[in-house]
């Protein structure tokens, strides 16, 4: 026997909602990584483990309808099985819908590899009274492999990967066209004779194909799928099969009158219809099941709105209020314990100030900047997924569909538009579960303007020191200026540079709505959390320690306002002139604001009452922080749980809200601002530049291009914003 | 069939009909091929959304929802008025 680990691929591809990552998840454990298909932006997840002595990656295809290649989804699953030959396909179907998951398999088999069937959510199809004949249905695929699954409970899934290894050895020809597989669609005598015209001219020219199928091409080119016909000509004498397919095309239109795509695809659906005819026997009157009992509920003309804004007016408590205790103490981790020890090691093995400086100020406070969105994201991850693996998701989209197609979006949109009042960052990252790249990215650059939680401090001291009794009014009404300035800025895009795609129609399937369970939503809520801290996370902290150097040079600086960071604010602050604020303190704060919005609030406290609220190290042993820390830990923990139960109406564990009291900081601030360029500060504050975490999670999905342009178009409208502000005020006589 | 037949948009819930013809561009009737809306299938108007679009379909024993416009390109027949 070879002793040598034989190392095979195998592909899961599967409709969406058929329980694919389910699978995925179930097989591969942690041992998962993810990253983008090669010039794709969309997510790839790999997983690698070893069976019975079989070193396995499992590859986790988008989950697509078809592979027609009209989606980038479609693109990516069509070309990595055509381009990277997996040893085999396993085609994850859900047994209660098998006539259009068929329909993908069908495909999946077209293209000439090893196919397994996964049919999963048995238990699912068997309470719905349907029988399926799977010796019938295998022999009908061409003999392959069909194992009856129930992923959710980890059932079949040895037997899935035993039979796929099995059926792997057997087939060693791997995606080997050569010998056809004998699985064939008949398209019916005039389509079939014009495959053959086209095969016979690649072989009678002897055309190299370059791996590709010749029977898959032929069909392919009859369907004049662009990127195929691409494909084609530029391999040698590609011309000529290029023109054997076009003489075909325009006879089959002659003969049927319509285009050759929609005569195929009627033809293949005809085959699986007739497919699942003879093998699946089911109930002839349809009972009225759970999802459609809830979902004439949440969907109901009356309440199905209502339902939605308190579903949403509760995970957004959740993730702020949750998560808020442990934001806090993982804030106090690092600037405690972490930060002494830190300190205390430096000072003994002598290291020069300036490092000292570098380390705590930079790099420490850079990486504490980063974890301390961490608590809010895991939590917002958690409910994320298990909106979206429950069906709600499907559900608010279809709630809100029309109202978001006011401004150009998808009903989908509203999800991360809605996070983005917590926390742009996970916002952005929640534009994932859009399809069609068009919207994820304009929900993306509108999601900023959504004021988030970091404004609110800044709002805060601002309002209290200047408005007084209407404070709350004021932050309102900032709150309603991004909803306003949002729903403006979409109308702007989508008629302008990011018109929607004539191209797509707006699809919304409707699963049944499912039991998450407890293991995929753990592992999507650690692997979304992971991918925040590996990419962004090494944004943030290099920026910081670049933003530590500009605060420090030139060597020696005593004054903040001599650093090259004070020259940089004092420099563009005349820019700010016309919207009231034009001095280099507040230049200067919302500079720091760019790292996260609430530093605008501690960099004024800094540069105006000169003291940095930083207490004196109180001298502990190792052993008495430890004890802090799990103390600390355990009193957040308890503070959640406080939170938790208080979200129940009539409970109030938490006692009375703080006041903000009236500081010293007030008071320089009214030294520094009128009423009015403190409201236009506040506009600015609400519209400018994203913080580096989000520009970063914007350049992660979309690219570096967008992440700027974001950037740009955002610190220009708070300029104008703010400047027209200041200025009718000052029409008006406010000033 | 020459049936000319009504839009699918024009159908209230708990209608049933036939689809005779699908139109509109290329890429969106293949599409709707693909999500199963081919000749001769039957679908269920279920539910419209509460502010009026999209409209929730069963056909082929699932759930889809399109949006009124879009379902304007469904050309059917209907076959049964049960009342829900």
């Amino acid at each position: 026997m070879n002793t040598a680990a034989r190392e095979l691929t195998i592909a899961l591809a599967g409709n969406p909602n058929a329980g694919k990552s389910t699978i995925f998840n179930a097989l591969t454990g942690l041992h998962q990584h993810t990253g983008n298909w090669p010039g794709k932006t969309i997510e790839k997840k790999v997983g690698h483990f070893t069976h019975n002595g079989f070193k396995l990656s499992i590859v986790d295809l988008p989950g697509t309808y078809s592979l027609a290649a009209y989606s980038p989804d479609e693109v990516v699953a069509r070309d990595y099985i055509i381009s990277e030959h997996p040893d085999a396909v396993i085609c994850v179907i859900d047994a209660s819908n098998l006539e259009r998951n068929l329909y993908l398999v069908v495909q999946v088999l077209e293209l000439g590899v090893p196919v397994i069937v996964a049919l999963n959510m048995v238990d699912h199809a068997e309470s719905m009274g349907m029988e399926i004949e799977k010796a019938r249905l295998a022999r009908l695929l061409g003999n392959i492999p069909i194992i009856p699954t129930v992923a959710s409970r980890g059932k079949g899934l040895d037997q899935l990967l035993t039979a796929t290894l099995e059926f792997v050895s057997a087939n060693t020809m791997a995606c080997n066209c050569e010998k056809p597989t004998p699985f064939r669609v008949d398209y019916g005598k005039d389509i079939e004779s014009a495959i053959s015209k086209i095969t016979n001219t690649v072989t009678a020219n002897s055309v190299p194909m370059n791996g590709y199928c010749p029977r898959w091409t032929a069909i392919k080119l009859l369907e004049a799928e662009t990127d195929i016909v691409k494909r084609i000509g530029e391999i040698s004498k590609g011309d000529l099969v290029l023109n054997a397919a076009k003489s075909q095309i325009s006879h089959l239109e002659e003969l049927y009158g319509d285009d050759v795509d929609i005569i195929t695809a009627d033809r293949r659906y005809g085959f699986v219809s007739g497919m699942s005819r003879q093998v699946l026997k089911s109930p002839s009157v349809k009972r009225e099941t759970f999802t459609d009992r809830v979902d004439n509920i949440v969907t109901n003309r009356l309440v199905g709105l209502p339902i939605f804004m308190g579903v949403m007016y509760l995970v957004f408590r959740l993730v702020i209020d949750v998560s808020d205790p442990y934001l806090n103490w993982v804030d106090s981790v690092i600037n405690g314990p972490i930060a002494r020890g830190l300190s205390a090691l430096l000072t003994s093995v002598g290291a020069w100030d300036w490092m000292h400086s570098l380390v705590i100020d930079g790099a420490v406070a850079g990486v504490g900047g980063v974890l301390v969105f961490v608590p809010g994201l895991t939590v917002l991850y958690f409910f994320l997924a298990l909106l979206e693996d429950s069906g709600y998701l499907a559900r608010a989209a279809f709630v809100m569909d029309r109202f978001m197609r006011v401004i150009g979006l998808h009903g989908k949109s509203v999800i991360p538009l809605m996070l983005g009042f917590g926390c742009a960052v996970p916002a952005v990252y929640a534009t994932r579960t859009i399809a069609n790249r068009r919207d994820r990215l304009l929900t993306a650059l509108l999601i900023p303007l959504m004021s988030c939680s970091a404004r609110l401090p800044v709002y805060l001291v601002f309002t209290v020191a200047f408005f007084g009794a209407t404070a709350s009014t004021v932050i309102w009404v900032l709150y309603v200026m991004g909803l306003v300035v949002a729903i403006l800025i979409g109308l702007v895009f989508s008629r302008t540079f990011l018109k929607p795609d004539e191209n797509t129609a707006f699809v919304l399937e409707l699963p049944p709505y499912r039991l998450p369970t407890a293991r995929s939503l753990l592992l999507h809520t650690w692997e979304n959390t992971r991918e925040f801290i590996r990419k962004a996370g090494t944004l943030i902290l290099s920026i910081s320690i670049v933003l530590w150097f500009l605060l420090n040079l030139p060597w020696g600086v005593a004054n903040q306002r001599d650093s090259y960071y004070g020259q940089f604010s004092a420099a563009i602050a005349p820019a700010l002139e016309p919207a009231g604020f034009g001095n280099w303190e507040s230049a200067g704060s919302l500079v720091t604001g760019f790292i996260a919005k609430e530093l605008v609030v501690s960099t004024l406290s800094q540069i105006y009452t000169g003291a940095s609220a930083e207490e004196e190290a109180v001298p502990m042993t190792v052993s008495e922080e430890v004890l802090s820390v799990a103390t600390s830990f355990g009193e957040a923990t308890a503070d959640a749980g406080r939170t938790l139960v208080s979200l129940i109406p009539g409970i109030n564990l938490l006692g009375t809200e703080e006041v903000v009291e009236d500081t010293a900081l007030s008071h320089a601030l009214r030294a520094g601002f009128t009423n009015l360029s403190a409201f236009a500060f506040l506009v600015f504050v609400l519209l400018y530049i994203p913080c580096i975490a989000t520009v970063s999670a914007i350049k992660q999905e979309f690219g570096w291009h967008w992440a700027t342009m974001s950037a740009v178009y955002q610190t220009f409208l708070a300029w104008l914003a703010a400047t027209m502000v200041f200025q009718l005020g000052t029409l008006l006589g406010y000033g | 069939m020459t049936q000319v037949g009504i839009p699918l948009s024009n159908l209230r819930p708990g209608q049933r009909a036939t689809i005779l013809r699908i139109g509109g561009n290329r890429a969106v009737r293949r599409r709707y091929m693909e999500m199963g809306f081919v000749r001769g299938e039957d679908v269920l108007v279920e539910r419209v959304a509460p502010l009026g679009d999209p409209i929730e379909y069963l056909i082929k024993g699932y759930h889809l929802s399109l949006r009124q416009a879009d379902a304007g390109h469904i050309m059917v027949q209907v076959s049964d008025e049960h009342s829900r």
